[in-house]
Protein backbone atom coordinates (compact mmCIF):
# COMPACT_ATOMS: atom_id res chain seq x y z
CA UNK A 1 0.00 0.00 0.00
CA UNK A 2 1.44 3.17 -1.20
CA UNK A 3 1.56 6.04 1.24
CA UNK A 4 -0.53 9.52 0.28
CA UNK A 5 1.68 12.39 -0.42
CA UNK A 6 1.34 15.01 2.03
CA UNK A 7 -1.12 17.60 0.55
CA UNK A 8 -1.99 21.18 1.77
CA UNK A 9 -4.93 21.89 -1.02
CA UNK A 10 -7.35 19.36 -2.14
CA UNK A 11 -10.30 20.17 -3.75
CA UNK A 12 -13.42 18.47 -2.92
CA UNK A 13 -16.27 18.00 -5.50
CA UNK A 14 -15.94 21.74 -6.28
CA UNK A 15 -18.14 23.66 -8.45
CA UNK A 16 -17.46 27.47 -9.42
CA UNK A 17 -19.39 29.69 -11.64
CA UNK A 18 -19.28 32.65 -13.44
CA UNK A 19 -22.50 35.45 -13.70
CA UNK A 20 -24.65 31.99 -12.81
CA UNK A 21 -23.10 30.26 -15.08
CA UNK A 22 -21.24 26.86 -14.29
CA UNK A 23 -17.80 26.74 -15.33
CA UNK A 24 -16.42 23.81 -13.24
CA UNK A 25 -17.80 21.26 -12.05
CA UNK A 26 -16.66 18.08 -10.04
CA UNK A 27 -13.44 19.08 -9.62
CA UNK A 28 -11.73 16.96 -7.47
CA UNK A 29 -7.89 16.62 -6.49
CA UNK A 30 -5.34 17.13 -4.39
CA UNK A 31 -1.83 19.62 -5.14
CA UNK A 32 1.15 17.64 -4.25
CA UNK A 33 3.51 19.93 -1.93
CA UNK A 34 6.79 20.39 -3.03
CA UNK A 35 5.53 19.75 -6.25
CA UNK A 36 5.17 21.97 -9.43
CA UNK A 37 1.51 21.78 -10.74
CA UNK A 38 0.99 22.91 -14.27
CA UNK A 39 -2.73 23.92 -15.29
CA UNK A 40 -3.87 23.83 -18.52
CA UNK A 41 -6.25 24.15 -20.59
CA UNK A 42 -8.11 26.83 -23.93
CA UNK A 43 -9.16 30.24 -23.16
CA UNK A 44 -12.31 29.85 -20.92
CA UNK A 45 -11.54 26.72 -20.12
CA UNK A 46 -12.02 27.67 -16.27
CA UNK A 47 -7.96 28.26 -15.36
CA UNK A 48 -8.32 31.65 -13.92
CA UNK A 49 -11.92 30.75 -12.27
CA UNK A 50 -10.13 27.82 -10.05
CA UNK A 51 -7.18 30.09 -9.13
CA UNK A 52 -9.50 32.34 -7.76
CA UNK A 53 -11.96 29.61 -6.28
CA UNK A 54 -8.62 28.42 -4.76
CA UNK A 55 -7.81 31.57 -3.08
CA UNK A 56 -11.04 32.21 -1.68
CA UNK A 57 -11.78 35.13 -3.76
CA UNK A 58 -14.92 32.91 -5.57
CA UNK A 59 -17.20 31.35 -3.83
CA UNK A 60 -17.97 27.55 -4.68
CA UNK A 61 -21.44 26.86 -5.53
CA UNK A 62 -21.26 23.53 -4.06
CA UNK A 63 -18.03 21.72 -3.03
CA UNK A 64 -15.33 22.80 -0.61
CA UNK A 65 -11.59 23.88 -1.18
CA UNK A 66 -9.50 22.66 1.94
CA UNK A 67 -6.19 24.47 2.03
CA UNK A 68 -3.90 24.52 5.48
CA UNK A 69 -1.44 26.50 4.35
CA UNK A 70 -1.94 29.90 6.58
CA UNK A 71 -3.38 32.96 4.40
CA UNK A 72 -0.27 35.30 4.53
CA UNK A 73 1.94 32.29 3.16
CA UNK A 74 -0.89 32.28 0.16
CA UNK A 75 0.89 34.16 -2.57
CA UNK A 76 -1.30 34.94 -6.22
CA UNK A 77 0.60 36.40 -9.14
CA UNK A 78 -2.41 36.70 -12.01
CA UNK A 79 -2.08 37.27 -15.22
CA UNK A 80 -4.09 40.72 -15.78
CA UNK A 81 -1.68 42.48 -12.80
CA UNK A 82 -4.47 45.17 -10.67
CA UNK A 83 -0.71 46.84 -9.83
CA UNK A 84 -0.80 50.55 -10.07
CA UNK A 85 2.48 51.09 -12.26
CA UNK A 86 2.46 54.79 -11.16
CA UNK A 87 2.23 54.61 -7.33
CA UNK A 88 5.62 55.93 -6.52
CA UNK A 89 7.37 52.88 -5.03
CA UNK A 90 10.65 51.30 -5.79
CA UNK A 91 11.34 47.61 -6.68
CA UNK A 92 12.93 47.15 -3.39
CA UNK A 93 9.92 48.53 -1.25
CA UNK A 94 7.75 46.08 -3.52
CA UNK A 95 9.54 42.93 -2.54
CA UNK A 96 9.27 44.38 1.08
CA UNK A 97 5.54 44.88 1.22
CA UNK A 98 6.00 40.35 1.08
CA UNK A 99 6.60 40.33 4.78
CA UNK A 100 3.71 42.83 5.46
CA UNK A 101 1.18 40.47 5.93
CA UNK A 102 3.19 38.37 8.66
CA UNK A 103 4.61 41.41 10.28
CA UNK A 104 2.33 43.54 11.22
CA UNK A 105 0.68 46.50 10.43
CA UNK A 106 3.17 48.29 13.17
CA UNK A 107 6.47 47.27 13.32
CA UNK A 108 9.03 48.88 11.55
CA UNK A 109 11.47 46.87 9.34
CA UNK A 110 14.83 45.61 11.17
CA UNK A 111 18.01 44.73 9.40
CA UNK A 112 17.04 41.26 9.35
CA UNK A 113 14.71 41.99 6.72
CA UNK A 114 15.84 44.47 4.84
CA UNK A 115 19.00 41.92 4.42
CA UNK A 116 16.81 39.30 3.43
CA UNK A 117 14.97 41.76 0.91
CA UNK A 118 18.63 42.13 -0.59
CA UNK A 119 18.92 38.50 -0.56
CA UNK A 120 15.76 37.96 -2.49
CA UNK A 121 16.69 40.78 -4.74
CA UNK A 122 20.24 39.25 -5.93
CA UNK A 123 18.49 35.86 -6.03
CA UNK A 124 16.19 37.53 -8.65
CA UNK A 125 18.80 39.48 -10.47
CA UNK A 126 17.52 42.80 -9.84
CA UNK A 127 20.05 44.32 -6.66
CA UNK A 128 20.91 47.06 -9.51
CA UNK A 129 17.48 48.01 -9.51
CA UNK A 130 16.59 48.44 -6.04
CA UNK A 131 15.66 51.89 -6.01
CA UNK A 132 14.07 51.92 -9.49
CA UNK A 133 10.39 53.37 -9.45
CA UNK A 134 8.11 50.65 -10.77
CA UNK A 135 6.70 52.48 -13.32
CA UNK A 136 10.30 52.85 -14.90
CA UNK A 137 10.52 48.93 -15.01
CA UNK A 138 10.26 46.33 -18.28
CA UNK A 139 7.68 43.31 -18.16
CA UNK A 140 10.39 41.07 -17.31
CA UNK A 141 12.05 43.20 -14.49
CA UNK A 142 8.43 43.42 -12.66
CA UNK A 143 8.15 40.33 -13.01
CA UNK A 144 11.13 39.14 -11.23
CA UNK A 145 9.98 41.64 -8.57
CA UNK A 146 6.95 40.37 -8.15
CA UNK A 147 8.10 37.07 -7.62
CA UNK A 148 10.13 38.73 -4.96
CA UNK A 149 7.75 39.63 -3.17
CA UNK A 150 6.33 36.22 -2.72
CA UNK A 151 10.04 35.00 -1.85
CA UNK A 152 9.75 38.14 0.81
CA UNK A 153 6.39 36.30 1.73
CA UNK A 154 7.58 32.77 2.24
CA UNK A 155 4.98 31.31 0.44
CA UNK A 156 3.69 28.31 1.06
CA UNK A 157 1.49 28.28 -1.79
CA UNK A 158 2.25 29.75 -4.91
CA UNK A 159 -0.46 30.47 -7.82
CA UNK A 160 0.85 31.84 -11.02
CA UNK A 161 -1.12 32.91 -14.19
CA UNK A 162 1.06 33.28 -17.29
CA UNK A 163 4.02 34.06 -15.38
CA UNK A 164 6.11 33.77 -18.50
CA UNK A 165 4.09 35.91 -20.99
CA UNK A 166 5.62 38.91 -22.16
CA UNK A 167 8.91 38.11 -20.30
CA UNK A 168 12.58 37.47 -22.07
CA UNK A 169 14.19 34.35 -22.37
CA UNK A 170 16.32 35.51 -19.57
CA UNK A 171 14.01 35.95 -16.84
CA UNK A 172 12.60 32.88 -17.60
CA UNK A 173 15.56 31.05 -16.92
CA UNK A 174 15.60 33.26 -14.01
CA UNK A 175 12.16 32.38 -12.86
CA UNK A 176 12.19 29.08 -13.58
CA UNK A 177 15.55 28.31 -11.18
CA UNK A 178 13.62 29.93 -8.35
CA UNK A 179 10.43 28.32 -8.60
CA UNK A 180 12.39 24.80 -8.68
CA UNK A 181 13.98 25.90 -5.61
CA UNK A 182 10.75 26.71 -3.92
CA UNK A 183 9.20 23.50 -4.88
CA UNK A 184 11.93 21.67 -3.62
CA UNK A 185 11.73 24.03 -0.50
CA UNK A 186 8.53 22.66 0.09
CA UNK A 187 5.90 24.64 -1.38
CA UNK A 188 2.83 24.10 -3.54
CA UNK A 189 3.39 25.86 -6.69
CA UNK A 190 0.20 25.60 -9.44
CA UNK A 191 1.02 27.57 -12.54
CA UNK A 192 -1.45 28.03 -15.93
CA UNK A 193 0.56 27.37 -19.30
CA UNK A 194 0.54 27.18 -22.45
CA UNK A 195 3.95 26.50 -23.70
CA UNK A 196 4.52 23.00 -23.94
CA UNK A 197 8.77 23.23 -23.98
CA UNK A 198 8.14 25.02 -20.51
CA UNK A 199 5.65 23.07 -19.06
CA UNK A 200 8.43 20.02 -20.03
CA UNK A 201 10.78 21.47 -18.64
CA UNK A 202 9.15 22.93 -15.23
CA UNK A 203 6.16 21.04 -14.12
CA UNK A 204 6.02 17.57 -12.76
CA UNK A 205 2.05 17.26 -12.22
CA UNK A 206 -0.66 18.34 -14.91
CA UNK A 207 -4.13 19.22 -14.58
CA UNK A 208 -6.20 19.36 -17.12
CA UNK A 209 -9.09 21.45 -17.90
CA UNK A 210 -11.85 20.52 -20.98
CA UNK A 211 -15.62 20.72 -20.80
CA UNK A 212 -15.88 21.81 -17.12
CA UNK A 213 -14.25 18.95 -16.07
CA UNK A 214 -10.65 18.62 -14.35
CA UNK A 215 -8.24 15.67 -15.16
CA UNK A 216 -5.00 15.01 -12.91
CA UNK A 217 -1.96 13.25 -15.03
CA UNK A 218 1.77 13.43 -14.82
CA UNK A 219 3.56 15.73 -16.94
CA UNK A 220 5.37 12.77 -18.16
CA UNK A 221 2.01 11.16 -19.41
CA UNK A 222 1.00 14.38 -21.36
CA UNK A 223 3.94 15.05 -23.42
CA UNK A 224 4.12 11.42 -24.28
CA UNK A 225 0.47 11.95 -26.07
CA UNK A 226 1.81 15.05 -28.04
CA UNK A 227 3.76 14.73 -30.91
CA UNK A 228 7.07 15.74 -30.08
CA UNK A 229 7.47 18.19 -32.97
CA UNK A 230 5.10 20.43 -31.20
CA UNK A 231 8.21 22.06 -29.79
CA UNK A 232 7.38 25.36 -28.02
CA UNK A 233 4.04 25.34 -29.67
CA UNK A 234 1.33 26.41 -27.56
CA UNK A 235 -1.13 23.85 -26.62
CA UNK A 236 -3.88 23.13 -28.60
CA UNK A 237 -6.95 21.79 -26.67
CA UNK A 238 -8.79 19.10 -28.69
CA UNK A 239 -5.25 17.01 -29.72
CA UNK A 240 -6.24 13.38 -28.69
CA UNK A 241 -4.94 12.77 -25.17
CA UNK A 242 -5.56 16.06 -23.17
CA UNK A 243 -8.91 15.97 -23.76
CA UNK A 244 -10.86 14.18 -20.80
CA UNK B 1 15.34 95.28 7.98
CA UNK B 2 15.09 93.17 10.88
CA UNK B 3 12.00 95.37 12.25
CA UNK B 4 10.70 95.03 9.14
CA UNK B 5 10.30 91.44 9.40
CA UNK B 6 9.20 91.40 12.72
CA UNK B 7 6.62 93.41 11.61
CA UNK B 8 5.41 91.00 8.84
CA UNK B 9 5.96 87.66 10.00
CA UNK B 10 5.97 87.82 14.11
CA UNK B 11 3.96 91.00 15.31
CA UNK B 12 0.59 89.76 13.80
CA UNK B 13 0.53 86.97 15.69
CA UNK B 14 -0.08 89.22 19.04
CA UNK B 15 -3.40 89.03 18.62
CA UNK B 16 -4.82 86.17 19.72
CA UNK B 17 -6.93 85.82 16.69
CA UNK B 18 -4.30 85.16 14.60
CA UNK B 19 -2.56 82.60 17.38
CA UNK B 20 -5.94 80.30 17.26
CA UNK B 21 -5.90 81.20 13.26
CA UNK B 22 -2.28 79.52 13.10
CA UNK B 23 -3.05 76.88 15.44
CA UNK B 24 -6.05 75.42 13.44
CA UNK B 25 -3.74 76.36 10.14
CA UNK B 26 -0.93 74.04 11.36
CA UNK B 27 -3.18 71.27 12.61
CA UNK B 28 -4.94 70.97 9.31
CA UNK B 29 -1.83 70.75 7.33
CA UNK B 30 -0.52 68.01 9.56
CA UNK B 31 -3.92 65.74 8.82
CA UNK B 32 -4.77 67.02 5.67
CA UNK B 33 -1.91 66.80 3.05
CA UNK B 34 -1.30 62.93 3.61
CA UNK B 35 -5.17 62.48 2.67
CA UNK B 36 -4.62 64.18 -0.33
CA UNK B 37 -1.35 62.31 -1.26
CA UNK B 38 -3.49 59.05 -0.97
CA UNK B 39 -6.87 60.89 -3.02
CA UNK B 40 -4.25 61.59 -5.53
CA UNK B 41 -2.33 58.19 -6.12
CA UNK B 42 -5.54 56.43 -6.29
CA UNK B 43 -6.95 58.46 -9.26
CA UNK B 44 -9.52 60.31 -6.80
CA UNK B 45 -8.12 63.72 -6.41
CA UNK B 46 -12.04 64.86 -7.50
CA UNK B 47 -13.75 62.75 -4.92
CA UNK B 48 -12.18 65.10 -2.03
CA UNK B 49 -14.29 67.71 -3.81
CA UNK B 50 -17.44 65.95 -3.59
CA UNK B 51 -17.03 64.80 -0.13
CA UNK B 52 -17.05 68.42 0.65
CA UNK B 53 -20.65 69.50 -0.93
CA UNK B 54 -21.84 66.02 0.86
CA UNK B 55 -21.01 67.37 4.16
CA UNK B 56 -22.70 70.88 3.38
CA UNK B 57 -26.34 69.21 4.54
CA UNK B 58 -25.43 68.26 7.41
CA UNK B 59 -23.62 71.10 8.50
CA UNK B 60 -26.73 73.18 7.21
CA UNK B 61 -29.11 70.96 9.20
CA UNK B 62 -27.05 71.17 12.56
CA UNK B 63 -26.84 74.84 12.24
CA UNK B 64 -30.90 74.95 11.59
CA UNK B 65 -31.31 72.95 15.27
CA UNK B 66 -29.06 74.41 17.23
CA UNK B 67 -27.58 77.96 15.76
CA UNK B 68 -24.17 78.70 14.93
CA UNK B 69 -22.91 75.05 17.22
CA UNK B 70 -19.47 74.10 15.71
CA UNK B 71 -19.95 70.81 17.85
CA UNK B 72 -23.69 70.10 16.30
CA UNK B 73 -22.85 71.11 12.61
CA UNK B 74 -19.47 69.14 12.71
CA UNK B 75 -21.27 66.06 13.75
CA UNK B 76 -24.09 67.11 11.14
CA UNK B 77 -20.97 67.33 8.50
CA UNK B 78 -19.71 63.96 9.41
CA UNK B 79 -23.18 62.03 9.59
CA UNK B 80 -24.16 63.32 6.08
CA UNK B 81 -20.96 62.90 4.76
CA UNK B 82 -20.53 59.41 5.37
CA UNK B 83 -24.59 58.66 4.69
CA UNK B 84 -23.76 60.43 0.79
CA UNK B 85 -20.34 57.67 0.83
CA UNK B 86 -22.52 54.89 1.90
CA UNK B 87 -24.90 55.58 -0.63
CA UNK B 88 -22.88 56.12 -3.51
CA UNK B 89 -21.26 53.38 -3.10
CA UNK B 90 -24.55 50.97 -1.98
CA UNK B 91 -25.68 52.80 -5.58
CA UNK B 92 -22.97 52.06 -7.56
CA UNK B 93 -22.49 47.96 -6.34
CA UNK B 94 -26.36 48.12 -6.95
CA UNK B 95 -26.67 49.50 -10.94
CA UNK B 96 -22.88 48.48 -11.64
CA UNK B 97 -22.22 52.07 -12.57
CA UNK B 98 -18.76 53.62 -11.70
CA UNK B 99 -18.13 55.16 -8.36
CA UNK B 100 -17.42 58.81 -9.36
CA UNK B 101 -20.86 58.85 -11.53
CA UNK B 102 -23.05 58.11 -8.22
CA UNK B 103 -21.34 60.37 -6.41
CA UNK B 104 -21.31 63.19 -8.61
CA UNK B 105 -24.63 62.89 -8.84
CA UNK B 106 -25.24 62.87 -5.03
CA UNK B 107 -22.93 65.97 -4.41
CA UNK B 108 -24.69 67.35 -6.18
CA UNK B 109 -27.93 67.01 -4.76
CA UNK B 110 -26.13 67.82 -0.66
CA UNK B 111 -25.05 70.63 -2.39
CA UNK B 112 -28.68 71.95 -3.84
CA UNK B 113 -30.49 70.62 -0.10
CA UNK B 114 -27.62 72.07 2.34
CA UNK B 115 -28.04 76.10 0.31
CA UNK B 116 -31.81 75.49 0.67
CA UNK B 117 -31.34 74.70 4.43
CA UNK B 118 -28.69 77.16 5.42
CA UNK B 119 -31.11 79.90 3.33
CA UNK B 120 -34.34 78.74 5.07
CA UNK B 121 -33.18 79.11 9.03
CA UNK B 122 -30.32 81.98 7.97
CA UNK B 123 -28.87 85.01 6.06
CA UNK B 124 -26.75 85.43 3.43
CA UNK B 125 -24.01 85.99 6.00
CA UNK B 126 -24.52 82.47 7.61
CA UNK B 127 -24.37 81.11 4.32
CA UNK B 128 -20.95 82.54 3.32
CA UNK B 129 -19.68 81.76 6.83
CA UNK B 130 -20.66 78.23 5.83
CA UNK B 131 -19.30 77.71 2.71
CA UNK B 132 -16.74 79.74 2.88
CA UNK B 133 -15.32 79.78 7.04
CA UNK B 134 -13.60 82.11 8.64
CA UNK B 135 -10.15 80.90 9.74
CA UNK B 136 -9.73 84.52 11.90
CA UNK B 137 -12.68 84.00 13.82
CA UNK B 138 -11.81 80.32 15.62
CA UNK B 139 -12.61 80.08 19.01
CA UNK B 140 -11.42 77.98 21.55
CA UNK B 141 -13.94 74.98 21.45
CA UNK B 142 -13.32 75.41 17.81
CA UNK B 143 -9.86 75.03 17.83
CA UNK B 144 -9.65 72.00 19.92
CA UNK B 145 -12.75 70.17 17.92
CA UNK B 146 -9.82 71.41 14.49
CA UNK B 147 -7.10 70.00 16.73
CA UNK B 148 -8.61 66.49 18.29
CA UNK B 149 -10.02 65.62 14.35
CA UNK B 150 -6.51 66.21 13.03
CA UNK B 151 -4.73 64.14 15.93
CA UNK B 152 -7.48 60.97 15.06
CA UNK B 153 -6.81 61.60 11.45
CA UNK B 154 -2.98 61.56 12.03
CA UNK B 155 -2.94 58.29 14.56
CA UNK B 156 -5.66 56.23 12.25
CA UNK B 157 -3.44 57.00 9.12
CA UNK B 158 -0.75 55.57 11.00
CA UNK B 159 -2.53 52.23 11.91
CA UNK B 160 -3.98 52.05 8.05
CA UNK B 161 -0.76 53.15 6.48
CA UNK B 162 0.49 49.69 5.37
CA UNK B 163 -2.71 48.48 4.32
CA UNK B 164 -3.65 51.20 2.30
CA UNK B 165 -0.50 51.35 0.84
CA UNK B 166 -0.83 47.79 -0.86
CA UNK B 167 -4.35 48.57 -1.29
CA UNK B 168 -3.36 51.79 -3.39
CA UNK B 169 -0.61 49.49 -4.95
CA UNK B 170 -2.13 46.39 -5.59
CA UNK B 171 -5.79 45.64 -4.39
CA UNK B 172 -5.32 41.52 -5.03
CA UNK B 173 -2.52 41.34 -3.27
CA UNK B 174 -4.29 42.10 0.07
CA UNK B 175 -7.46 40.37 -0.83
CA UNK B 176 -5.37 37.37 -1.79
CA UNK B 177 -4.28 37.98 2.15
CA UNK B 178 -7.97 37.61 3.21
CA UNK B 179 -7.61 41.10 3.97
CA UNK B 180 -10.98 43.38 3.88
CA UNK B 181 -9.79 46.04 0.73
CA UNK B 182 -13.25 47.20 1.14
CA UNK B 183 -13.17 47.99 5.30
CA UNK B 184 -9.31 49.91 4.59
CA UNK B 185 -11.33 51.95 1.78
CA UNK B 186 -13.97 52.75 3.80
CA UNK B 187 -12.15 53.96 7.01
CA UNK B 188 -10.20 56.32 4.24
CA UNK B 189 -13.15 57.80 3.13
CA UNK B 190 -14.69 58.42 6.59
CA UNK B 191 -11.03 59.85 7.72
CA UNK B 192 -12.04 62.10 4.22
CA UNK B 193 -15.31 63.55 5.74
CA UNK B 194 -13.62 63.86 9.41
CA UNK B 195 -10.79 66.11 7.82
CA UNK B 196 -13.41 68.09 5.55
CA UNK B 197 -15.33 68.58 8.53
CA UNK B 198 -12.64 70.20 10.25
CA UNK B 199 -11.75 72.30 7.81
CA UNK B 200 -15.22 73.47 7.10
CA UNK B 201 -14.82 75.86 10.25
CA UNK B 202 -11.67 77.59 9.06
CA UNK B 203 -11.74 77.56 5.35
CA UNK B 204 -15.32 76.50 4.43
CA UNK B 205 -16.82 73.68 3.46
CA UNK B 206 -15.63 74.01 -0.73
CA UNK B 207 -12.47 75.70 0.17
CA UNK B 208 -11.30 72.79 2.97
CA UNK B 209 -10.40 70.31 0.22
CA UNK B 210 -7.66 72.92 -1.20
CA UNK B 211 -5.57 72.26 1.35
CA UNK B 212 -5.84 68.55 1.49
CA UNK B 213 -5.45 68.44 -2.77
CA UNK B 214 -3.21 71.18 -3.69
CA UNK B 215 0.14 70.36 -1.74
CA UNK B 216 -0.05 67.12 -2.57
CA UNK B 217 -0.68 67.61 -6.15
CA UNK B 218 2.19 70.12 -5.99
CA UNK B 219 4.61 67.55 -3.98
CA UNK B 220 4.12 65.49 -7.10
CA UNK B 221 6.25 67.59 -8.75
CA UNK B 222 9.05 67.58 -6.30
CA UNK B 223 9.13 63.64 -5.69
CA UNK B 224 8.55 60.49 -6.83
CA UNK B 225 8.77 58.66 -3.47
CA UNK B 226 5.88 58.26 -1.32
CA UNK B 227 7.39 59.74 1.65
CA UNK B 228 8.78 62.51 -0.05
CA UNK B 229 5.71 63.27 -1.93
CA UNK B 230 3.60 63.79 1.86
CA UNK B 231 6.75 65.65 4.06
CA UNK B 232 6.54 68.03 0.71
CA UNK B 233 2.97 68.30 0.87
CA UNK B 234 2.80 69.28 4.71
CA UNK B 235 5.45 71.66 4.07
CA UNK B 236 3.61 73.18 1.25
CA UNK B 237 0.47 73.42 3.42
CA UNK B 238 1.81 74.64 6.43
CA UNK B 239 3.94 76.98 4.15
CA UNK B 240 0.36 78.33 2.37
CA UNK B 241 -1.54 78.38 5.71
CA UNK B 242 0.84 80.94 8.09
CA UNK B 243 1.76 82.93 4.17
CA UNK B 244 -2.49 83.02 3.61
CA UNK B 245 -2.80 84.33 7.17
CA UNK B 246 -0.14 87.00 6.96
CA UNK B 247 -1.62 88.39 3.52
CA UNK B 248 -4.79 88.09 5.05
CA UNK B 249 -3.57 90.14 7.96
CA UNK B 250 -1.34 92.74 6.46
CA UNK B 251 -3.49 93.04 2.83
CA UNK B 252 -6.72 93.01 4.33
CA UNK B 253 -8.42 90.35 2.02
CA UNK B 254 -10.48 87.23 3.31
CA UNK B 255 -8.07 84.46 4.55
CA UNK B 256 -9.57 81.42 3.10
CA UNK B 257 -8.95 82.45 -0.27
CA UNK B 258 -5.48 83.64 0.46
CA UNK B 259 -4.33 80.80 1.99
CA UNK B 260 -5.81 78.27 -0.98
CA UNK B 261 -4.88 80.96 -3.65
CA UNK B 262 -1.08 81.02 -2.17
CA UNK B 263 -1.06 77.00 -2.57
CA UNK B 264 -2.58 77.71 -5.95
CA UNK B 265 0.74 79.95 -6.40
CA UNK B 266 2.58 77.10 -5.70
CA UNK B 267 1.08 74.51 -7.88
CA UNK B 268 1.53 76.78 -10.91
CA UNK B 269 5.49 77.02 -10.11
CA UNK B 270 5.68 73.45 -9.71
CA UNK B 271 4.19 72.58 -12.81
CA UNK B 272 6.62 75.19 -14.47
CA UNK B 273 9.83 74.35 -12.22
CA UNK B 274 9.28 71.20 -10.53
CA UNK B 275 11.71 68.22 -10.53
CA UNK B 276 9.57 66.07 -12.24
CA UNK B 277 6.95 66.03 -15.22
CA UNK B 278 7.22 69.48 -14.99
CA UNK B 279 7.20 71.82 -17.92
CA UNK B 280 11.36 72.58 -17.05
CA UNK B 281 11.75 69.17 -16.40
CA UNK B 282 10.04 68.24 -20.10
CA UNK B 283 12.28 70.47 -21.85
CA UNK B 284 16.10 69.69 -20.07
CA UNK B 285 17.61 67.10 -22.38
CA UNK B 286 19.56 64.91 -19.42
CA UNK B 287 20.49 61.31 -19.11
CA UNK B 288 22.38 59.56 -16.54
CA UNK B 289 24.98 57.32 -18.15
CA UNK B 290 24.76 53.94 -18.74
CA UNK B 291 26.57 52.31 -15.81
CA UNK B 292 26.00 55.20 -12.86
CA UNK B 293 24.65 53.67 -9.53
CA UNK B 294 21.10 54.46 -9.04
CA UNK B 295 20.53 56.71 -5.75
CA UNK B 296 17.23 56.74 -4.01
Amino acid sequence: MTETPPSRLELHDLQLAQANRTVLEHVSGRFRDGAITALVGANGAGKSTLIQGIMGMLRPVAGRVVCTAPKERRAWLPQQLALDLTFPMSVEELVMTGSWPSHGALTGYCARHYRRGREVMARLGISHLAHRPLGELSGGQRQRALIGRTLMQEAELLLLDEPFANVDAETVEVLMTVLRDMAAEGATIIVVLHDMEQLARLAEEVVVLTGGHARWTTAQALLQSQPAHLGSARLALGIPGIDA
Amino acid sequence: MMELLHEWLIAPFDYGFMRRAAVAGLALSLAAPPMGVFLMLRGMSLIGDAMAHAILPGVALGFLLAGFSLPAMSLGGVLSGLLIAVLAGSVSQMTGHREDSAMASFFLISLAAGVMLVSLGGSSVDLTHVLFGSILAVNSTALVLIAAISSVIVITLALIFRALVVECLDPLFLRGQGKQGSLVHGIFLGLVVLNLTAGFQTLGTLMAVGLMMLPATTARFWSKRLEGLIIIAIMLAVFASLGGLLLSYHLSVPSGPAIILLAGVGYVLSALLGRHHSLRAKLRRHAVPLGTPETH
